[in-house]
């Protein structure tokens, strides 16, 4: 089919919908009376009469059908309000859960809110307290610490060991020294790489100095965090200072001090309570 | 007036003794009382033109009825009954709106 003779069948098509149109809105009587009125003229035979009780048994029907349609839309509709109700209920219900719901969320976020502030000041304790540990720890030699200082070696007179010169250390000469050094202002001390704690001892054992249970030799490193511009001095003041000018002068012992920019002390690895109990504040 | 009297005595047999119609057909019912009213409508119209017949309202009345329900129930099974019904409501509401303009004419001869 080509265009052109599609283009003239679609005017058919428009006079087609409009004749159905027509057709329902102008024959609306059934042609069946028409028709069988004309056939009852051409056969020339009288008009029947009509037979009224035919009819009236068609229309019987008619309105006995009105009734029970109409009666049934009667019966269906409170069906229909009941479900309807119900639904009704059913919502209002649900709205009723929503609220609560929606309280709960708010109740729940208070509760979230205040959890979080709490929170908030359990970290804030926990970092002071953690910043508290760490200067603690640097304060008893739990934790190893940093810092400018002196580096003290003494060392045994030359040719000083087996013999009785007198020109050996002895574990209340290294006494002396580290007193000394707290004295002149000394923060952390450390002998030969033992880090110096409240339960540090210092004493002979057999023929040789221990600290903190590690035996030692000469030369003896004795290394003080402090101010490394005051500590050389003030350590000569003190009385142990002074014996110790006294030592290296006397017995040719061994006493050098010099100050260090940036000293590093270690821990003392085992730093342990076993009868003491930290009292904790109330 | 036997027709209106039979009208009124159908109703009241309906309201009375409301006979049980089964579910299968309750859909269709509306449907088939409105294509009823049409051949109600049309042979009021026969009437007042002169040319009733009741052989052919009969005729018509159960024919109408039976192919409403029947138009219904084969777009139900189509799967497009609403449609179907909308569009039988509007063709037979045309027809009885056009025969209820005839009788209004012979009635009032206006």
């Amino acid at each position: 089919m080509t265009a052109g003779a599609r283009a003239t069948a679609r005017p058919d098509h428009g006079t087609a919908y409009t004749g159905l149109l027509t057709e329902i809105m102008s024959s609306t009587l059934d042609a069946d009376y028409q028709a069988a009125a004309d056939r009852a003229r051409e056969l020339g035979r009288p008009r029947r009469p009509p037979q009224r009780t035919a009819a009236a048994l068609v229309v019987l029907l008619f309105g006995m059908m009105l009734a029970v349609s109409a009666l049934r839309t009667q019966q269906l509709r409170p069906a229909t309000a009941v479900e309807r109700s119900q639904l009704v209920a059913q919502i209002h219900a649900r709205e009723d859960r929503l609220d609560a719901l929606h309280s709960q969320v708010s109740a729940l976020e208070v509760d979230v809110a205040a959890v979080q502030t709490r929170a908030a000041d359990r970290r804030e304790i926990q970092r002071r307290t953690d910043a508290a540990v760490t200067s603690l720890a640097a304060v008893t030699g739990a934790g190893a610490v940093t810092g400018p200082g002196v580096r003290v070696v003494v060392s045994d007179a030359p040719g000083a060991v087996g013999s009785p010169s007198g020109g050996v250390i002895l574990d209340s000469d290294l006494q002396a020294l580290v007193n000394a050094l707290w004295t002149a202002g000394a923060e952390a001390i450390s002998i030969n790489g033992n880090r110096l704690t409240s339960l540090t001892a210092i004493r002979f054992a057999g023929r040789a100095i221990t600290v903190d249970y590690h035996s030692l030799r000469s030369p003896y490193v004795v290394e003080a965090v402090g101010d490394p511009q005051t500590l050389p001095a003030r350590l000569l003041e003190t009385p142990g200072g002074q014996a110790w000018l006294g030592l290296q002068q006397n017995f040719g012992i061994g006493f050098d001090t010099q100050p260090v920019d940036s000293l590093v002390l270690p821990a003392d690895p085992i730093l342990e309570l076993h009868h003491a109990q930290p009292v904790v504040p109330r | 007036m036997i027709a209106v009297l039979g009208l009124v005595v159908g109703v009241v047999l309906g309201l009375v003794f409301e006979p049980s119609i089964p579910d299968a057909w309750q859909t269709y019912l509306p449907i088939a009382v409105v294509a009823a009213l049409d051949a109600v409508f049309g042979a009021l119209r026969a009437y007042l033109d002169g040319i009733f017949d009741d052989k052919v309202f009969a005729v018509s009345f159960v024919s109408n009825v039976l192919i409403a329900a029947l138009i219904v129930y084969l777009g139900d099974q189509l799967g497009v009954g609403g449609q179907l019904s909308t569009g039988v409501i509007v063709v037979l509401g045309i027809r009885i709106f056009s025969n209820a303009a005839a009788i209004r004419r012979h009635v009032f001869h206006a």
